[in-house]
């Protein structure tokens, strides 16, 4: 005999444990990476940056290569068959909001992978969460020290190696002269900044090391307005060499006050801002960049993986000439071109894929052959520029060269 | 030896700078007693005019002084007219410390959707130009700058105390009330003398930027120094301005060659505060009553 509340009594029963398995499912599938989501579901990346707020220039940056990228794959069918959905949200350069924005991007957007925000400041905060998610998480403008001491598996910074190694190529360099052409003395005046001085102290450690002795060392505040007098006492010590631990502006105060005093040395190099080779020459004179060494991650004149494609895409897209382009788009862009590597080569899109497959072997991107250390810091090196006849061109390493280093007279110089 | 020298060269050629760009706070801060935050915002704004008028049409950085100045006197005045006037006579003094900072936080907004936070330069073909006098570098930009400083503050000198205006200024200062009774209309007085404060904010943001480069953050650097010259100066004192951005210039650039850079501003607030400490009036600053 059938017992009608017996049986209502177990269909709601039933219907309870069903319910409960459903929700316990959904809430389980909501905190991780939705790896089961149909062939041709669109493959949706979620992406916070800095869109206003102090880093909304180079997150805007960011976000063009991001797009471009984008589209380039979505214009060859996609990955593995899906079109790339990118959901781009606003963190207004705090690193409160980009935690925020990477939760409801996993939790509730339910996006299938998440690349990284810009600056270290960022990065670091959103790549707990992706951790925590389990989603893998490429990155690609966060290079400070403290990305790489949370010692994330799942982190991978897109450019050549940690920032504070940027200045080692110019060390390679000077180290690969013979004896007799190698600078005597050298001059260390670097700004009060972790992704500056540690720069200068990096290749002064190398240099010191081979011989070339230090003359003047010197931490000069980011307030400081004049660096006429920081340059003055440098060049009553007459180094041979001056290693700038720069940024953008000081670089160009340090340049302009070199110019104001006449005084040059035989060998300069800026860690940053005479890489940019749209502002430093409209900054400091494009008469008064020629011989003036730099490094970086790319530029447009380099000749790896894709950047040809790259440059014209970028250009047809959002108009303006290669030599404007900011590299923070390029890393944006290589973030895009591993995963479709790691897909044409494994045929999975997924977040373990992306992991195990990154950490094992060398890939191919805008910034050169990368592959990185188990905390997510790339083991390639930074490429030596130099301003040659009004152009910044790769000269160091060999392999990215493509003018041999020039040791002139620095135009200014009396 | 040589090195001390050159500081002591520096310092003054960068102290005119600063005269320059504290002339318009000595009229609003030290003459009017307006604490006026905004003051290093109207030079960077001054600076990026300055700037697009020299790329866009070749207009000389000097020359560009000619037609933003009336710009910026429009703005002063306008700031004044329409947000400092409306405040309160009693809490007047504190109120427009905030209502001028969130003037400069506008134009740095303003700025930064315009012009992005790039840096620039306006660099006319004289701007690396520096003579050699006796094995020393003289700029000759900087050296432009200590000049202009000079006819600004000795313009702003004689406007205040040999003209009508100066007077009606000085009395609408010291007693708004019995100014009006005498027929001043203090209002627009007050008005006229901040944009005055304000059109100097141009010949100083030329300079600034073929002297500096300079994005729209720039005025937080500035205005601490601009206000605290004024006060090493003595509020109202012309010439004191003169003199404090000289002790400015020289004891920064001194530090800064000598001893170390880290240590450069903070020199010139250990003298302001001995100089308060012994003279609160300021360098050349009267004990004045009645003053706002």
């Amino acid at each position: 005999m059938r017992h009608p509340y017996r049986h209502a009594s177990s269909s709601r029963a039933l219907f309870a444990a069903v319910a409960a398995t459903a929700v316990l499912v959904a809430c389980s599938s909501s905190a991780k990476p939705s790896s089961s989501a149909s062939s041709h579901a669109p493959l949706k990346i979620g992406i916070s940056l800095s869109l206003t707020g102090d880093f909304s220039d180079p997150g805007k940056s960011a976000e063009r290569g991001y797009r471009l990228w984008a589209d380039t794959v979505n214009a060859k069918g996609g990955i593995l068959g899906r079109k790339v959905q990118l959901s781009i949200v606003d963190d207004t350069s705090s690193p409160t909001q980009v935690v925020g924005n990477y939760q409801n991007l996993i939790t509730k957007d339910h996006v299938d992978l998440t690349f990284g925000p810009f600056s270290s400041l960022l990065t670091i905060p959103a790549s707990q969460v992706a951790k925590r998610y389990g989603y893998a998480f490429l990155e690609p403008a966060g290079g400070g020290p403290k990305v790489f001491a949370q010692h994330l598996h799942n982190l991978f910074f897109v450019q050549p190696a940690p920032v504070v190694k940027q200045g080692d190529v110019f060390a390679d360099y000077i180290l690969s002269l013979p004896a007799a052409r190698r600078p005597k003395t050298a001059a260390y005046p670097a700004l009060d900044d972790p992704f500056a001085s540690p720069i200068a102290d990096e290749v002064r450690t190398r240099l010191e090391a081979a011989g070339i002795k230090t003359v003047y060392q010197q931490i000069y505040p980011a307030e400081i307005t004049d660096l006429t007098p920081v340059v003055s006492a440098m060049a009553a010590k007459k180094p041979d060499l001056v290693v700038g631990g720069t940024q953008a502006d000081d670089a160009y105060r340090m340049v302009k006050a070199m110019v104001q005093l006449k005084w040059a040395p035989k060998l300069l190099y800026l860690s940053n801002g005479a890489n940019d080779p749209h502002n430093f020459p409209g900054n400091v004179g494009a008469s008064n960049v020629d011989g003036i060494f730099s490094s970086g991650d790319w530029f447009p004149s380099s000749n790896t993986y894709g950047n040809a494609g790259f440059l014209s895409a970028y250009t047809r897209k959002y108009g303006g000439t290669a030599g404007t382009i900011d590299s923070t788009s390029a890393e944006a862009y290589s973030c895009g071109q591993l995963l479709e590597e790691v897909a044409a080569k494994t045929g999975k899109v997924d977040n373990a894929t992306l992991i195990s497959a990154l950490h094992t072997g060398s890939w191919q991107t805008l910034e050169g052959n990368l592959s990185w250390n188990a905390d997510g810091a790339a083991n390639s090196s930074y490429v030596l520029v130099q301003w040659i006849s009004g152009k910044m061109l790769p000269v160091y390493p060999a392999g990215r060269a493509q003018h041999a280093p020039v040791i002139a007279a620095l135009p200014w110089g009396g | 030896m040589h090195e001390a020298v050159q500081a002591v060269i520096l310092g003054v050629l960068t102290g005119g700078v600063y005269a320059l760009m504290a002339s318009g706070q000595t009229l609003i801060f030290g003459v009017m007693k307006v604490v006026n935050l905004a003051q290093g915002a109207l030079v960077i704004l001054a600076a990026f005019l300055s700037h697009s008028l020299f790329t866009a049409w070749g207009v000389d950085p000097f020359l560009s002084v000619l037609i933003i100045a009336p710009l910026m006197f429009a703005l002063g005045a306008a700031v004044q007219w329409l947000l400092l006037r409306p405040l309160h006579q009693d809490d007047a003094a504190l109120l427009s410390l905030l209502v001028t900072f969130a003037v400069a936080l506008g134009i740095e907004g303003a700025l930064t959707v315009v012009y992005h936070t790039d840096y620039r330069t306006t660099r006319p073909a004289y701007v690396d130009r520096s003579w050699r006098i006796a094995g020393y570098q003289v700029g000759e930009v900087r050296l432009a700058a200590f000049a202009l400083s000079l006819i600004t503050l000795g313009g702003l000198w004689m406007l205040l105390s040999r003209t009508r205006f100066g007077r009606s200024v000085r009395a609408t200062v010291q007693n708004p009330v019995a100014a009006r009774l005498l027929g001043v209309e203090t209002a627009r007085v007050a008005a006229l003398g901040f944009g005055l404060g304000a059109a100097t904010a141009a010949a100083a943001g030329a300079v600034y930027g073929m002297v500096y480069s300079f994005n729209p953050n720039s005025h937080y650097d500035l205005i601490s120094r601009l206000l605290s010259v004024v006060i090493l100066g003595g509020l109202g004192s012309l010439g004191g301005t003169v003199v404090a951005a000289l002790v400015m210039g020289v004891a920064s650039s001194l530090v800064g060659a000598l001893a170390s850079p880290v240590w450069s501003d903070f020199s010139f607030f250990v003298v302001l505060l001995a100089v308060l400490l012994l003279r609160p009036q300021g360098l050349f600053g009267a004990r004045l009553r009645g003053a706002l």
